[in-house]
């Protein structure tokens, strides 16, 4: 890198400070969150304002009543996380409904955490598991450098990624719906959406199924949920395309927006695994379809992305 | 590599947008900037407390949260206009700051006693200003301001964070969501970064040598 | 900010009315100011008011581009100050008016913050930013002084590593730098604790970026102050050490501060190692309470606090370590 010798003195310190922190920069805007999270928003607007919650005291009695699994092979990628004594599990603190810190309590909550904390009480026989932040550009390598042990990510199973690193599940299956601002006409379909402007959450699929059915859509990337209906509600995009649940949820809180009909994608999520440890997929998908043959997986639906969105308890897709 | 090669024109479009935001940022901030270093050295006592005190918040604030408020501040209370121009008058307002500073720098340097020499000839305050402070600071300022440029031009990639897809590094993530291959994309994107601070930087080194004065 | 119009309106011997709101403040003020009077003759400069020498400190005198003001010209100062002030405060009661008209100074959006939890994470939050600083801080600033040492030594072999060390680290960005020793470390067997991941790689860049603020504060001294140390016979060393540093740390403290700024500014990567700092914070807040504006808005005024409370720290250190130095004046941040 010690590639600009040619600058003058002054102009390169300064310009090569500022560069470190451009291409930090550079690489920061591309980060966040992987292709949902969600909730409410209804910025500016104190009417109808709610702080969603999972219900946590349901998701503790759940990872309480998880036994531990007995049948750990001396050698395996389980076993070596057992006597590590703790689940390194790759996530964010800002996917609301899936993995959101709720900075009142310290703790991780929603449907991906509470999956993670199972899964780590299955294993270990305690919900011990260490989050650590991963994003769009850091999750593939940090799988393969084997610094986390899992993903959970709202990670989309999609076959770029699966050549990188290996997927347990899928363990969730939403689709992608549309979002538009009440009163909004003229907006019935992807393809309706060529000329307008289509905001999302950056790290999603979302842009290719957008440019996919509608080439002359503009797309807005923003990192949170909230920033997304922001963006919708202020008039700066004419549509919010992401998982229909999450959707589902903003319309609930926020009077402004509404879901279209239908689903235009399949988004099966997965549990980002290294690659090079097949046992360990295996022993993870035994375990997914323990929790969803048991009702675990229900439960801990209701217990979260069931608070927001309406309806009754989707069925679980198919592992493998 | 051939994923770049296939997709040159997103990032031609992306660099032009890049390029447009941060030739914007850079005119205004030069301007506000002056304005401000004019206010610093006025006698007008809370002309100077305001330029300093514009300058030392906008500098404490990260450029990420200042964008994050104008973007969505703004429409909060009743001013929307397009997302780019948004984060223009954002970015402006940030680097007006540094301008400032980087101004009157090259004022400072200019030595007292050339100051002193035009009043004893009996310039006034313009004429001093005009004829001997100004040209000397010139000078001094091209290099910093260079830097500013290269600057604003690498953090021109912040404003993806706050919705302006159009330019280089949000095509770069549209890119990398894609494809899934951070290294090649977010390398290729950073190269193109690079090779801009190094021209401008050649640039300034030659306007530089071209002005050089000894003293 | 009323009181300094009307002591200059005194000191220059104005009628004392000018048509400002008149308050508690100002009142006590103009009669400081008026009782200063006789001491003052009618042509010297007015003598300043507590407030008024408090805004000169924020301020900062002129920097002498101009000839003391005679009276004609204390009157259009004064006058130019009054509708500076007018203009100032139109500008702060319009950004006020917006943000009240359209409901957001309403305590409902700015409830969460007056929870304890709430607090006691952004004050986690901002203790952790302020960690981060102040140890990477404390590593970097020596550490660029040794490399700007190595760089002005007379051995190659001590000139050569520190020159490529602060060529190469200041051409690195600092996030791939963060990238480096989040993927690479773990390679080679280290295991660094996640503050550790942030603050090596913000030190090894500061350190490279310090020591060429250093080299530069050196060699824009005056020769003739090492050639006097020389003649006084004290050996490169010493001369380095008791002439040189010191004054050139006074002449590069402005320069050291705004850097220092920087590198509190360049702890916001911490999301990369999943290290929990203001950005992080404010991010977590307003996807959790739905209120971005608001918490972005809270910790850009802690950002500006944390830096004022920095640069007045540093200010203090420099007076402390000798003065500020005989050509320049105050530090700027």
């Amino acid at each position: 890198m010690n590639a600009i010798p040619s600058l003058p003195r002054s102009a390169r310190s300064r310009a090569l400070a500022a560069g470190a922190l451009a291409a930090a920069a550079l690489f920061a805007t591309a980060c966040s969150s992987n292709s949902s999270s969600g909730s409410s928003a209804v910025p500016g607007s104190n009417a109808g304002k709610a702080t969603v919650k999972s219900d946590t005291d349901t998701v503790a009695a759940l990872i309480a009543a998880e036994q531990p699994a007995t049948d750990i092979k001396p050698g395996s990628t389980a076993a070596r996380i057992k006597a590590q004594g703790t689940l390194r599990v790759g996530g964010t603190q800002t996917a609301a409904l899936f993995s959101l810190l709720d900075p009142t309590t310290g703790k991780v909550e929603g449907f991906d955490a509470a999956m993670s904390q199972l899964l780590a009480k299955y294993i270990i026989g305690k919900p011990s598991t260490d989050l650590v932040n991963v994003t769009a550009q850091t999750r593939e390598a940090l799988l393969k450098g084997h610094q986390v042990d899992t993903v959970f990510a709202t990670y989309t199973i999609t076959p770029e990624r699966a050549k990188q690193v290996a997927f347990a599940g899928p363990y969730y299956q939403d689709g992608l719906a549309i979002e538009v601002r009440k009163g909004t006409t003229g907006i019935s379909s992807l393809a309706d959406l060529n000329g307008k402007t289509v905001v999302t959450e950056s790290g999603s699929t979302v842009p290719t199924a957008v440019k996919a059915a509608a080439p002359k859509a503009k797309i807005q990337l923003f990192d949170t949920n909230t920033e997304c209906v922001q963006a919708l509600s202020q008039h700066r995009a004419d549509a919010y395309v992401l998982d229909q649940g999450i959707l589902a949820g903003n319309a609930v809180t926020n009077k402004d927006v509404q879901v279209l009909p239908g689903t235009y994608t399949k988004e099966p999520y997965g549990i980002g695994l290294p690659l090079d440890e097949p046992d360990f997929k295996d022993f993870v998908n035994t375990w997914l379809q323990k929790v969803e043959a048991d009702g675990t997986w229900a439960k801990v639906w209701k217990a979260t992305v069931g608070t927001e969105v309406p309806g009754p308890v989707p069925t679980p897709p198919a592992v493998g | 590599m051939g994923l770049i090669a296939d997709h040159i024109g997103v990032f031609g479009s992306g660099l032009r947008v890049s390029a447009e935001i941060s030739a914007c940022t850079f005119v205004l901030a030069a301007l506000l900037g002056a304005v401000l270093a004019v206010c610093r050295i006025s006698p007008v006592l809370p002309l100077r407390v305001f330029s300093r005190l514009y300058v030392a918040v906008l500098r404490s604030i990260p450029l990420l949260v200042l964008l994050t408020l104008f973007v969505f501040g703004l429409p909060e209370i009743g001013i929307v206009y397009s997302l780019q121009w948004t984060a223009v008058t954002a970015m402006s307002l940030y680097w007006a700051a540094f301008f400032c500073e980087v101004l009157r720098a090259g004022v400072r340097a200019v030595p007292r006693g050339q100051i002193e020499a035009a009043r004893a000839l009996g310039l006034g305050f313009g004429q001093t200003l005009r004829l001997v402070v100004l040209p000397q600071a010139a000078r001094s300022i091209i290099q910093p301001a260079a830097s500013l440029l290269i600057a604003v031009t690498l953090n021109s990639s912040l404003a993806a964070a706050v919705g302006v897809t159009q330019e280089l590094t949000g095509q770069t993530e549209l890119l990398d969501q894609q494809y899934a291959q951070p290294l090649v994309t977010f390398g290729a994107a950073a190269v193109a970064y690079v090779a801009i601070a190094l021209c401008v930087g050649r640039l300034a080194g030659f306007l530089d040598r071209k002005m050089a004065v000894t003293r | 900010m009323t009181p300094v119009l009307h002591n200059k309106a005194a000191g220059s011997g104005l009628p004392e009315s000018s048509g400002t709101p008149g308050s508690a403040d100002s009142a006590h003020s103009a009669a400081h100011a008026s009782t200063g009077q006789p001491a003052v003759p009618a042509t010297a400069p007015p003598r300043p008011g507590r407030l008024t020498a408090l805004l000169e400190a924020v301020g900062g005198a002129d920097d002498g581009l101009f000839d003391p003001p005679g009276p004609r010209g204390r009157r259009r100062i004064a006058v130019a100050s009054a509708v500076s002030l007018l203009a100032l405060a139109a500008l702060a009661w319009a950004v006020v008016h917006q943000f009240d008209a359209h409901g957001q100074l309403h305590a409902a959006q700015w409830r969460i913050f007056g929870q304890w939890p709430v607090l006691h994470y952004l004050l986690t939050a901002l203790w952790a930013t302020v960690r981060v600083t102040l140890v990477s801080g404390a590593i970097a600033l020596p550490l660029g002084a040794l490399l700007a040492l190595g760089r002005l030594a007379r051995t190659p072999l001590l000139r050569w590593p520190a020159t490529v060390y602060v060529e190469v680290l200041r051409a690195v960005p600092l996030l791939l730098l963060i990238y480096a020793f989040l993927f690479g470390l773990p390679t080679a067997g280290v295991h660094l604790p996640l503050f550790w991941q942030l603050v090596w790689p913000i030190v090894f860049t500061n350190a490279a970026v310090f020591a060429e603020i250093f080299r530069s504060g050196v060699r824009a001294l005056p020769r003739g102050q090492t050639e006097a140390a020389y003649a006084l016979g004290l050996n490169h060393w010493t001369a380095m050490r008791l002439v040189v540093l010191p004054q050139a740390v006074r002449q590069t403290a402005p320069a050291l501060v705004s850097q220092l700024v920087r590198l509190l500014k360049d702890s916001t990567l911490g999301y990369v190692v999943s290290f929990l700092e203001l950005l992080n914070a404010a991010k977590v807040l307003g996807e959790f309470d739905h209120t971005v504006v608001q918490a972005y808005l809270v910790v850009a005024v802690v950002y500006v606090l944390v830096n004022t409370a920095l640069a007045g720290t540093a200010g203090w250190l420099e007076r402390r370590l000798g003065g500020p130095s005989p050509t320049r004046g105050r530090p700027t941040v």
